[in-house]
C-alpha cells in the first residue's frame, strides 16, 4: 500500500516538475519577445519621453509639439508634399509595369525584375552622390523638388512593384476573361475589375513608400535642394548643429507617430496578408 | 478540367485576339516603358556616372582642363582608407553576428509559440522608420541621465564611454536590420516541420543538441540569407556611426563619401568609395536572394 | 442566335498540337456537346470560338461573319466559365447588369434586365447579395443570368458543372437545356462526362487528340461508333480483335477472334482478310437459361466475379480465353447474384471497326 502511494506521489511530482519547467519556459519566451520588442521600441520611447519635456526637468508638457506645428510646419509639408507626389508617380509607372509582368510572356523577365529590384540593392549614400552628380552635371534638376521626387520615386520602386505584382498574381485571370467576354474593352476590365480587387495590394505598396518617403534623410541630404528641407533632414540637421533639444526629439517621435498610425490604419483596412515579402513581414 | 490550357492562359489572354493586332506584340514593352525609362535615368545612369568619376582625379572632373583618369582613387581606398573600409565591414558584420545571435530565438519563439504576431509585427515596424531615429533615441538611452545610466553607474561605466563607441553603433545597427534577420529565419523555420524537433526530443536528443544538429542544418539556408541581408543593408550606414561612434566609428565609408565626395568635392574619392559601397552592397544582398528562398517575393 | 462554322481550325503551342483541323457546324439554335477526355482539345476549341486563344489556322464565322480576327468583347457571345468567376466586390445585381453597363445602356434598361434575369433563373430579390454570401450552385445560376443578359449570339459553356456535387449537378443540367431552350440560343457546350452530354445535347461531337473523332446524336455515337476510340470512351465496350473470315454474304460475315467466331453485320467498306475490333456492349449480352432463343452467337464461359450495382448485376465471365463484361439489368439480375461456374451468353449486336494495317 505504502509503496503504491509512494509511486504515485512521486510520478505525480515528476509530472508536476516537467509541467512548471514547461510553463516556465513558455513565460521566459514570452518575455523574451517583449524584451526585444522593447528595444525597438526603446528609442522612439526616449525620443517620446523627452520630446514631453522642457530639458531634463522632469516636467510633462506638450508645448514642444505646439513648437513644431509652429516651427516646422514647412518641413513638414514639404514632407507630405514629397510624400505625395512621390507616391503618385510611383502609382503611375508601376500599376502598368505590374500588369506587363503578370500577365505577359516576353524573353529576359528575370532580369528586367532584377533590374528593377536594383534600386533596394543600392546603399544611400551612393544613390545620393549618383544623383547629386548626375543632376548637378547631367539633368541640371540640382535646384528643383521633382529632383528630389525622383530620387523617393526609384528609391521605393519595388517597394511599390513588389505588393502589386503579388496582388495581381492571386487575381484568377477568370474575372478578366468573364469580363472580356461580357463586352468589356481591356481598358474598362482593368479599371471596373483588376484594379479594385488589387485594391489592397496597390495600398501596401502606397503605405511602404510612404514610410520610406516621409522618413527619408539620407539620401535627401545630397540631393534636396537648400530651399526644399524634408522634416527628417531638418531633424538631421539639428541633431548635427544644436545637439540635442526636446524640440527636435518632438519632430521626430511626431515623424514616427505618425508612420505608425499609418501602418496601423493599414493592419486595421487589410490585414497583413499584402504586406507579405516586403520589409515588415 | 481545363489543365490541358492552364500554363498557357496569362500569355493568351495578353495575347487575346484583339484589334489593333499591330500593336499588339508592343504592349508589355509600352506598359513597361515609363518604369524602365524611370530607372535608367535616375539609378543606372547616376551608377554608371559614379563609376566613370571614380577614375578621375579629385576635382578634375570639374576642371577646364578637363578629367585626369587614373587608379588613384581605388589605391587610396586600399591604403590610407583601409581603416575605413575595414571599419564598415566590422560594424556591418558585428551587427549581423548580433542580429543573428538575437533574432534565431526570436524568430524561433514567434514561428513555434506565439499566437499574437500581428502585434508583434506591428512593433516591428518601428526600425523600418529610419536608423536616424534609433541613433538619435539610442543617444538620450546612453546618455548620461538618460535611462541607463543608473545601470552605467552600477557597473562602474562611463556613460560618455559606452555612447559613443563600437557597441552602441553596433546595437543601432543590429536594431535596424533585426526584423530581416527575423523574416529570414522564420521563413525557414515556418519551412521546418515541428514533428522533426519531437522526433528528436523523443530520440534522446537534448535541446541543444536538437538545435545544432536538427534545426541549425535544416535553417541553414534562411540563417545564411538573413546574415547576407543584414550585412548588406549596414553597409551603407550613415546616422548610427556619426551620432553614435567614437572618431573610429566615424571612419565609416558612407560618411567619409559624404565629407570627401560632397563637402570637400573630391569627386573621384567619392566616388570610388561609391563604387565599393555599391559592389559591397550588391553581392551581398544578391547572393542572399539565393539562400532566402521565399523570404522575398520574387 | 447564331450559326457557328469552324473551318479547318488548328492550334499550335511550340511542337504541340493542341486541336487537329477541326471542321464543325453548328446550326442556329443547336446546343452541341464537345466530350472528350482530359488534354483531347475540347477546351482550347471552345476558347478559340469564344475569342480567348487566337487559333494558328482555320476560320471561325458566325453566321455569314467572319470572327477569327475579333476579340472576345467584339463577338457577342456569352461564356460560361468552370467556377462562376463573379465579380467579388460587385453584388448580384451589378454583376448581372456587368454587360450592359460597359455598352453604356441606359439605366432604367439595365434594372429591367436585371430584374428579368432574377426571375428566369428563380433568384428574383437576390439584388443586394454579394457572390461570397450565395451557394456554389446560387453562384452559377447568376453567372448564367450574366451571360443571359447582354444577349449574346452563343452560349458557350465550359465544364460549368465539374466544381458542383452531384445533385446540384443533376438539377442545373437541366436548368442549363431549359434556359436554352427558351431563349432558343445557340449552344456549344464542353465536357468529360457523358452522360451529361448525353441528357443535354442536340448532337455530341466526341474529341481525341485535338481532333473530332465522330459528330452525331447520342443514338448514332453510342449504336454506331466510328472508331475504337469512340467505342471504348463512350459506355462501356467488350472488345476482340479477329480478322473478317472467307464466305460472308452481302448483309452478314464471321469474323475469327482467337478462339470465338462471332457472326455479324458486314459493313460495305470491309472485305474478308481485314483485321477488325468487333465490340460488343455489355447490355447486349443475354444470360441463356436454356436453347429457347434467336440469337447466333452463344458461347458457354466461366463466370468469374459478379458486382452487384445496384440497378446492375455486373458479371466477368471468361470464354475462351477472353474475359467479358456482362450487364444484366431487371429481375433477372438478382437471380444471377449467386451463380457459380459455368453461363451460356448468347448476343446478336456486334459492331465492327477496321484497324490500321500499318502500325
Amino acid at each position: 500500500m505504502t509503496t503504491t502511494t509512494l509511486t504515485k506521489s512521486s510520478t505525480k511530482g515528476a509530472g508536476q516538475a516537467r509541467f512548471n519547467s514547461r510553463r516556465l519556459i513558455d513565460l521566459l519566451s514570452h518575455l523574451y519577445i517583449w524584451f526585444c520588442l522593447l528595444l525597438f521600441v526603446a528609442p522612439f520611447l526616449a525620443l517620446f519621453n523627452y520630446s514631453l519635456q522642457q530639458g531634463t526637468s522632469g516636467i510633462y508638457t506638450l508645448s514642444n509639439y505646439s513648437y513644431i506645428f509652429g516651427s516646422f510646419t514647412n518641413n513638414l509639408l514639404t514632407s507630405l508634399r514629397v510624400s505625395a507626389l512621390a507616391i503618385s508617380i510611383n502609382l503611375l509607372i508601376t500599376l502598368p509595369a505590374a500588369y506587363a509582368l503578370v500577365r505577359y510572356e516576353f524573353p529576359g523577365k528575370p532580369l528586367l525584375l532584377s533590374a528593377v529590384t536594383l534600386p533596394l540593392y543600392t546603399p544611400a549614400p551612393v544613390l545620393g552622390l549618383g544623383l547629386v552628380l548626375t543632376y548637378n552635371f547631367s539633368y541640371g534638376l540640382i535646384t528643383s523638388i521633382w529632383g528630389l521626387v525622383f530620387a523617393m520615386v526609384v528609391g521605393t520602386f519595388p517597394l511599390m512593384l513588389i505588393p502589386i505584382v503579388v496582388a495581381l498574381k492571386d487575381l484568377p485571370l477568370v474575372f478578366e476573361e468573364a469580363a472580356l467576354c461580357l463586352g468589356a474593352t481591356r481598358w474598362q476590365t482593368y479599371f471596373k475589375i483588376v484594379l479594385p480587387l488589387i485594391g489592397p495590394g496597390v495600398s501596401a505598396g502606397i503605405l511602404l513608400c510612404f514610410i520610406i518617403v516621409f522618413n527619408e534623410y539620407l539620401v535627401t541630404l545630397f540631393v534636396a535642394p537648400p530651399s526644399v528641407q524634408t522634416a527628417p533632414l531638418r531633424v538631421f540637421n539639428l541633431v548635427r548643429t544644436a545637439g540635442i533639444q526636446n524640440t527636435t526629439a518632438a519632430l521626430a517621435a511626431f515623424m514616427q507617430i505618425v508612420s505608425f498610425t499609418a501602418v496601423i490604419l493599414f493592419f486595421r483596412l487589410f490585414g497583413s496578408r499584402y504586406l507579405k515579402g516586403t520589409y515588415l513581414i | 478540367m481545363t489543365s490541358e490550357v492552364s500554363p498557357v492562359r496569362a500569355t493568351e489572354l495578353g495575347k487575346a485576339v484583339g484589334a489593333g493586332s499591330r500593336f499588339r506584340r508592343w504592349r508589355p514593352a509600352l506598359l513597361l516603358l515609363p518604369s524602365i525609362l524611370v530607372v535608367l535615368l535616375f539609378l543606372f545612369y547616376p551608377l554608371a556616372f559614379i563609376l566613370l568619376m571614380s577614375f578621375t582625379l579629385k576635382e578634375s572632373f570639374l576642371s577646364p582642363a578637363g578629367s585626369v583618369y587614373t587608379w588613384q582613387n581605388y589605391i587610396d581606398l586600399l591604403s590610407r582608407y583601409a581603416p575605413n573600409v575595414w571599419v564598415t565591414v566590422k560594424l556591418a558584420g558585428l551587427a549581423a553576428l548580433v542580429d543573428l545571435i538575437f533574432g534565431f530565438p526570436f524568430a524561433y519563439i514567434l514561428v513555434r509559440k506565439i499566437r499574437y504576431r500581428d502585434l508583434v509585427r506591428g512593433f516591428m515596424v518601428f526600425p523600418m522608420f529610419g536608423a536616424l531615429y534609433i541613433a538619435f533615441g539610442m543617444r538620450f538611452i546612453l546618455l548620461p541621465g538618460g535611462w541607463l545610466s543608473p545601470l552605467f553607474d552600477l557597473l562602474g561605466l562611463q556613460g560618455v564611454q559606452i555612447l559613443y563607441g563600437l557597441p552602441s553603433v553596433v546595437f543601432a545597427m543590429a536594431i535596424f536590420t533585426f526584423p530581416f534577420m527575423v523574416m529570414n529565419i522564420g521563413a525557414a523555420l515556418s519551412n521546418v516541420d515541428p514533428i522533426l524537433e519531437e522526433a528528436s526530443i523523443c530520440l534522446g536528443a537534448k535541446s541543444w543538441q536538437t538545435f545544432w544538429r536538427v534545426l541549425l542544418p535544416l535553417t541553414r539556408s534562411g540563417v545564411i540569407a538573413g546574415l547576407l541581408m543584414c550585412f548588406g543593408w549596414n553597409v551603407g550606414a550613415f546616422a548610427e556611426p556619426l551620432l553614435l561612434g567614437s572618431l573610429a566609428e566615424q571612419r565609416a565609408l558612407a560618411w567619409t563619401l559624404y565629407q570627401r565626395g560632397v563637402v570637400q568635392l573630391d569627386y573621384g574619392l567619392g566616388a570610388a568609395i561609391g563604387v565599393i559601397l555599391m559592389l559591397l552592397a550588391f553581392t551581398v544582398n544578391y547572393t542572399s536572394l539565393r539562400y532566402s528562398r521565399g523570404a522575398l517575393v520574387q | 442566335m447564331s450559326r457557328v462554322r469552324l473551318v479547318n481550325i488548328s492550334k499550335h503551342y511550340g511542337p504541340t498540337l493542341a486541336v487537329d483541323q477541326v471542321n464543325l457546324d453548328v446550326v442556329e439554335g443547336e446546343f452541341v456537346t464537345l466530350l472528350g477526355p482530359s488534354g483531347c482539345g475540347k477546351t482550347t476549341t471552345l476558347r478559340m470560338i469564344a475569342g480567348l486563344i487566337e487559333p494558328t489556322t482555320g476560320q471561325i464565322l458566325f453566321d455569314d461573319q467572319e470572327v477569327t480576327n475579333l476579340p472576345p468583347n467584339g463577338r457577342n457571345i456569352g461564356f460560361v466559365f468552370q467556377t462562376p468567376a463573379l465579380f467579388p466586390h460587385m453584388s448580384v445585381a451589378d454583376n448581372i447588369g456587368f454587360g450592359l453597363s460597359v455598352k453604356g445602356r441606359p439605366k432604367p434598361e439595365i434594372n429591367a434586365k436585371i430584374n428579368e434575369m432574377l426571375k428566369l433563373v428563380d433568384l428574383a430579390g437576390y439584388h443586394d447579395r454579394l457572390p461570397r454570401q450565395l451557394s456554389g450552385g446560387q453562384q452559377q445560376r447568376v453567372a448564367l443570368a450574366r451571360v443571359l443578359a447582354t444577349n449574346p449570339r452563343v452560349l458557350l459553356f465550359d465544364e460549368p458543372l465539374s466544381a458542383l456535387d452531384r445533385n446540384l449537378r443533376e438539377t442545373l443540367k437541366y436548368n442549363i437545356l431549359d434556359l436554352q431552350r427558351r431563349t432558343g440560343k445557340t449552344a456549344i457546350y464542353v465536357t468529360h462526362d457523358q452522360s451529361e452530354a448525353f441528357a443535354i445535347s442536340d448532337r455530341i461531337a466526341v474529341m481525341n487528340q485535338g481532333r473530332i473523332e465522330q459528330l452525331g446524336s447520342q443514338t448514332d455515337i453510342y449504336l454506331h461508333p466510328q472508331s475504337d476510340f469512340v467505342a471504348e470512351f463512350i459506355g462501356a465496350n467488350n472488345r476482340l480483335d479477329g480478322r473478317i473470315l472467307e464466305g460472308g454474304s452481302g448483309e452478314r460475315t464471321a469474323v475469327q477472334a482467337g478462339a470465338l467466331t462471332l457472326q455479324c453485320p458486314m459493313r460495305p467498306d470491309l472485305k474478308a482478310g481485314d483485321t477488325v475490333a468487333a465490340y460488343i456492349r455489355p447490355e447486349d449480352i443475354a444470360v441463356l437459361k436454356n436453347d429457347d432463343h434467336n440469337y447466333r452467337n452463344v458461347f458457354e464461359g466461366a463466370v468469374e466475379q459478379i458486382i452487384f450495382e445496384g440497378s446492375v448485376a455486373q458479371l466477368r465471365v471468361a470464354v475462351a480465353g477472353q474475359t467479358f463484361r456482362v450487364d444484366v439489368s431487371g429481375t433477372e439480375r438478382l437471380q444471377l447474384l449467386n451463380h457459380r461456374g459455368q453461363i451460356q451468353l448468347g448476343f446478336n449486336e456486334v459492331t465492327l471497326i477496321p484497324i490500321q494495317q500499318a502500325q
